[in-house]
């Protein structure tokens, strides 16, 4: 195999417009004909890294050299010039189109008036199905293709316009085992034919069986870089999420209730029809946490949903203080005692052109306190309501009478979580309530937490921050593809253990 | 900062943007006069004077507006629940139908006015409620089915109003509705009648359901930002369809203003020029009053100023009416430019932050 | 007299299938146009304007095709690249054209509503055994042809169907999306307004403030009939132009006169109304109308 290098970025720094900074100086080097992992969980900048590398976004500070040479890489095409290509999580594929269309597009050859060169294409879309094996049925509409040939199309279409090397951004996010071992059956053929591969996960159990090399980010920095060879699951697990214990009193619990959420072999589909939740038993209390960590994309997201009434439930059940909550919508869920901090505030927590008096009511629109018996809203006592939120909660706004948009997104969240802690509530779903929030606001929603535990609520968490889920949480469960793989309390795992799960590896 | 002050700064954007696009209006109107060898500020005073000074003008002024704050409320409710809701034609046709059908039934004076009132309102919905229907079932965009049931509302209504309910006597209109059925006249010998009163009552009853009610805020809700009104419980169908019926009972009500609010005729004309164009003529109105119900009302008396005065221009200033068209569509023209402002700052804020 | 129902069948096609060829074309690319009307109403304006101050119709068509491509690229520039909604900006158009027609025709001629062009600068027509036809009627069948060509064996028409349905896909495909949606609309826009150039100019032969009659609407109908394809829009627009010549041939032959006073003429007209919306509303599936239809395209 050829040691030469490839690709070399180094020291890359980015930091994004609004002050986050998502890569602290990493040095990143790929080896010519290698399948290169670059593992790391959520935010640890990988799909940042990998998105500068083939042009998407420009970098801060540092270098990058194609094969030796230093290259400005301004924007996809400049990327695919210097023969790199992406796939991402989300396929840009024409849904209408057939696979040969879309991997023409944009690389048709000839000014716009000229008829199409279908064949000449086709030919070439050939030949390399052949060699590496990528088979594809070229004239089918993309969109009634199974999602791994889908991918298979996006791979064609790198390849079609001459990538040498590919990166593959969690590829097997959407993919049936099966179609996992045909992926990796096709990377092997491209490797063969000379191809560099990256390939971005958070699975241990896949980064070890496929790549030659693996890179490990944590927070925006290179934690450990090892052949293949070297690697376990331990170590790399430790090496993504660090060694390091977030210190904090883990406040006791006082006596637990009746289980206030019960949720019974729940199985979700996604927005593509496809199994998301596969399986899913828990019980929360009155009187706990129950925190769920994991890398988001394992179906946190749609079991969420599915608890307050977005998402249709395909099998198993919910119970929600007894009753069974298969068909209710959210109004219907918030009188039964349900408080939702979604996980994108801003858009569906908020109406952004309402104010913040009229966001504060948002789902307690109906209630007779503010709407009477015939619906005639009571603006005093609403004012009066917002008023008390605002200030129990230390939201900064100018009057209650601004609009939501012109807060800033910090205090936007705080209202947001004002609004739902302060309902009279006894299930309580958190998702992902301290993202993007300063410290002192981080801190205060978590001391807001532990606070309606000790009132005898139950408290459903979702966090792609495993420190803060190990912090609150009585017990906890790691998700990975739609399936806890772990349930316990905090105490009962260690880091090493928690990092296993999360890379989907069994904790002994 | 009080609250007070912060509706009423909420409020000023808006204003701003309306009398910014009737300015923009008027200045390029000015232009197109001198141009063509006309005094622009002569012709402006007599627009004006003929509008607004005097009893007569401010009747006539008023009864043209009458039926253009109702349209504006249909189109604009529509807006406020994110949808296009240019049916306003067809369900004014079919409000002034229904008008000139119950109006010409003998019924007790003291309900006829009420019933035909509320039989055009109904009519106007009952038109409204396919679109609606066929967009929270199937998805048709609402433009294309509106405008399919305008264009076929337009053929139904010369039939029937040159058909069965023509006058006998004259053919030229409809049957004209019975005095018992009529709105009062406010002002002996002009257009003005008590329907005015029920047009604004209209529009405030609009207003208070749209931002005083649960029904209200759920409309708003839908238009602003679906997905988040769905977290909120709120069902986006139930809104689009009240919305639809909402817009729907305004234009019913345009309608029947124009027959059982409009002496001396009191009947639809038989090439329906009364009742022509106020559905589309209301969309105007509606984004001059920035889709806001008393918005609708101060645009609606402008535009209706605009045509009164616009005879006073011709006689005293020699300018021909269809400056006055010409007006209506830069003013129109002119109200995509607010938006272009906003463009205008994002864009010189994203070369500020490079 | 089947050739005269022809013959006025073919040039009541005309002005419709133009319209909605075009305008097919940029709704595939994602565009929506509904100012087609007051394209109509301001291009059959200028035409005869251009025409009389050159004493030539030909002109008068360069005029026309002028005005519709002016037209389709303001709206092109607040819809694409303003983020304009695109229905205000049709209404817009529309109401402009209103005004603008109106009093250019007083302006221009000092009549009041309509003026009829001198017969010198109107279009010569064909002589062929149906009678006196349009060429024109000849150019709108091709173009029907050539658009279909266009769209779907020509990149350029891969790359108008990849932007009305997915932009962000185009957009890493290299595609410039907003480039293709204006180009789209301009090109929509210049065959209306040869279609309001045809209209006044050619088959009545004057300027009116209203010419159009809604035609621009019925256009939007055709399209929407035939699910944005060029070839179908033809067809539409001849059955909607049938139509049309159906309704005015009932009202003058004498062994259909029982029926008008049943609405005969009245309910022959709503035909092709009801049918579009019949069509809409059943045959509504994804790929009827381009996803991203009407939708600015923001790069995330």
């Amino acid at each position: 195999m050829n040691s030469e290098l490839i690709v070399e970025m180094l020291s890359i720094r980015k930091v994004y417009p609004d002050g986050t900074v998502a890569l602290r100086g990493v040095d990143f080097e790929v080896r010519k004909g290698e399948i290169h992992g670059l593992l790391g969980e959520n935010g640890a900048g990988k799909t940042t890294l990998m998105k500068i590398l083939s042009g998407l976004l420009p970098l801060t500070e540092g270098e990058i050299r194609i094969q030796g040479k230093p290259v400005q890489l301004r924007s996809t095409m400049e990327g695919l010039k210097a023969g790199i290509g992406i796939v991402h999580q989300h396929f840009a594929l024409v849904p209408p189109f057939t696979a040969l269309q879309n991997i023409f597009l944009g690389e048709e050859g000839g000014g716009p008036l000229s008829p199409l060169k279908l064949e000449e294409a086709r030919k070439k879309v050939g030949s390399l199905i052949e060699k590496v094996g990528l088979k594809v049925p070229l004239d089918t509409p993309v969109e009634s293709l199974p999602v791994g040939v889908q991918q298979r199309a996006e791979i064609l279409k790198i390849l079609y316009r001459n990538a040498e090397i590919l990166i593959l951004d969690e590829p097997t996010a959407s993919l049936t085992p099966l179609e996992v071992d045909e992926l990796f059956q096709i990377l092997r053929a491209l490797k063969k034919e000379g191809k560099t591969i990256v390939f971005i996960t958070h699975k241990l159990k896949e980064v070890l069986e496929i790549t030659d090399r693996i890179t490990v980010l944590r927070n925006g920095k290179v934690t450990g870089k090892l052949p293949t060879k070297l690697a376990t699951p331990d170590k790399l697990a430790v090496m993504m999420i660090g060694k390091k214990v977030v210190p904090g009193e883990i406040k006791k619990a006082k006596a637990l209730g009746q289980p206030v959420l019960i949720v019974k072999d729940l199985v979700v589909k996604n927005d593509l029809d496809i199994p998301i939740v596969n399986g899913v038993s828990f019980k929360v209390r009155s009187g706990e946490i129950f925190g769920i960590a994991g890398v988001e994309g394992n179906g946190q997201s749609e079991l969420v949903q599915a608890i307050t009434g977005l998402r249709t439930i395909e099998k198993g059940e919910i119970r929600i203080n007894g009753v069974e909550i298969s068909r209710k919508n959210p109004v219907e869920l918030y009188r039964m005692g349900l408080a939702h901090i979604p996980e994108d505030k801003r858009k569906l927590g908020l109406i952004l052109d309402f104010d913040v008096a009229e966001n504060s009511i948002l789902g307690l629109h109906k209630e007779p306190k503010f709407s009477g018996r015939v619906g005639y809203l009571n603006w005093k006592k609403v004012y009066s309501y917002a008023i008390g939120l605002i200030e129990r909660f230390g939201v900064i706004t100018p009057s209650i009478m601004t609009n939501a948009k012109s807060l800033s997104g910090g205090n936007q969240q705080r209202l947001v979580a004002a609004r739902e802690l302060s309902k009279p509530s006894s299930l309580i779903v958190a998702a992902h309530p301290t993202r993007g929030l300063d410290v002192a606001a981080t801190h205060y929603i978590r001391e807001l937490l532990i606070e309606m535990r000790d009132v005898g609520k139950a408290v459903l968490l979702i966090s792609a921050d495993l420190d803060e889920v190990t912090l609150l949480s009585d017990r906890i469960a790691v998700m990975y593809e739609g399936k806890f793989i772990g349930l316990g309390r905090p105490s009962e795992f260690n880091r090493r253990d928690l990092g296993l799960m999360m890379g989907g590896v069994k904790a002994v | 900062m009080s609250s007070l002050t912060e509706s009423f700064s909420k409020a000023v954007k808006p204003i701003t943007e309306g009398v910014f696009a009737i300015g923009i209006g008027l200045f390029v109107g000015a232009l197109l006069m001198l141009v063509w060898g006309f005094d622009p500020l002569r012709a402006y005073l007599e627009l004006f004077r003929g509008a607004f000074f005097g009893k007569f003008q401010m009747a006539t002024t008023l009864s043209y507006a009458t039926p253009y704050i109702l349209t504006g409320i249909t189109f604009a409710i529509g807006q406020r629940a994110g949808l296009f809701n240019i049916g306003g034609e067809g369900q004014v046709y079919m409000g002034a139908i229904a008008a000139v059908a119950a109006g010409t039934y003998a019924l007790p004076t003291s309900v006829h006015l009420l019933v035909t009132v509320i039989f055009s309102m109904l009519a106007g919905a009952a038109w409204a409620l396919p679109p609606a229907v066929l967009k929270v079932t199937r998805g048709v965009h609402e433009v294309v089915s509106t405008v399919m049931l305008n264009w076929t509302c337009v053929f139904l209504c010369r039939y029937l109003a040159m058909g069965p309910l023509v006058d006998p006597n004259s053919a030229e209109k409809t049957i004209s509705v019975l005095p018992s059925s009529r709105f009062p006249i406010l002002l002996s010998g002009s257009e003005l009648t008590a329907a005015i009163f029920a047009s604004v009552v209209f529009a405030v009853v609009v207003y208070i359901i749209l931002w005083h009610t649960a029904i209200g805020y759920e409309i708003r809700a839908v238009g602003l930002n679906p997905d988040a009104a769905r977290y909120g419980g709120i069902s986006p169908l139930r809104s689009t369809i009240l919305a639809f019926m909402l817009g729907g009972f305004a234009a019913g009500l345009a309608g029947a203003s124009q027959v059982i609010g409009r002496p001396p005729t009191w009947a639809i004309y038989g090439t329906l020029a009364n009742i022509t164009n106020l559905g589309f003529d209301g969309i105007a109105v509606a984004l001059i009053g920035r889709n806001h119900p008393l918005g609708a009302i101060i645009a609606a008396i402008f535009f209706g100023g605009l045509y009164t005065g616009s005879r006073y221009m011709q006689m005293y200033a020699r300018v021909p009416v269809e400056i006055v068209r010409a007006l209506h569509g830069i003013i129109i023209l002119a109200v995509a430019i607010p938006g272009l402002l906003d463009i205008i700052k994002k864009w010189w804020e994203k070369r500020r932050g490079k | 007299m089947i050739e005269e129902i022809v013959a006025v069948t073919l040039h009541a096609m005309v002005p419709l299938a133009l319209t909605a060829i075009g305008e097919a074309f940029n709704e595939k690319a994602g565009v929506v146009n509904i100012g087609l009307e007051g394209i109509l109403l301001l291009s059959s304006f200028m035409a005869v304007l251009g025409a009389e101050a050159s004493k030539s119709w030909v002109v008068g068509i360069l005029v026309a095709l002028l005005t519709g491509a002016l037209i389709g690229l303001s709206h092109g520039i607040i819809s694409v690249y303003g983020k304009g909604d695109q229905t205000v900006s049709g209404i817009g158009i529309n109401l402009f054209a209103l005004g603008f027609v109106a009093y250019g025709i007083w302006v221009a001629w000092g009549t009041p509503g309509h003026h009829m062009a001198s017969p010198a600068i109107v279009v010569p027509r064909l002589l062929t055994p149906i009678g006196p036809i349009s060429w024109m009627v000849f150019v709108t069948i091709i173009m029907a042809f050539l658009v279909h060509f266009l769209l779907h064996k020509t990149v350029i028409g891969l790359r108008v169907k990849a932007v009305g349905e997915n932009p962000e896909a185009a957009d890493v495909a290299g595609v410039e999306v907003e480039l293709v949606r204006l180009l789209a609309c301009v090109f929509g826009a210049t065959l209306a307004g040869l279609a309001g150039a045809f209209m006044s100019l050619d088959q009545m032969a004057m300027t009116t403030k209203e010419l159009p009659a809604g035609r621009g609407f019925i256009a939007l109908a055709c399209v929407a009939f035939s699910g944005l394809e060029p070839l179908l829009a033809l067809g539409a627009a001849t059955l909607f132009g049938f139509f049309g010549a159906l309704g005015l041939w009932i009202n003058i032959i004498p062994y259909f006169k029982p029926w008008l006073k049943y609405g005969a003429y009245e309910f022959v007209h709503m035909i092709p109304y009801l049918t579009t919306l019949a069509v809409v509303s059943i045959a509504v599936g994804k790929r009827r109308f381009p996803k991203a239809s009407g939708v600015p395209y923001r790069r995330e």
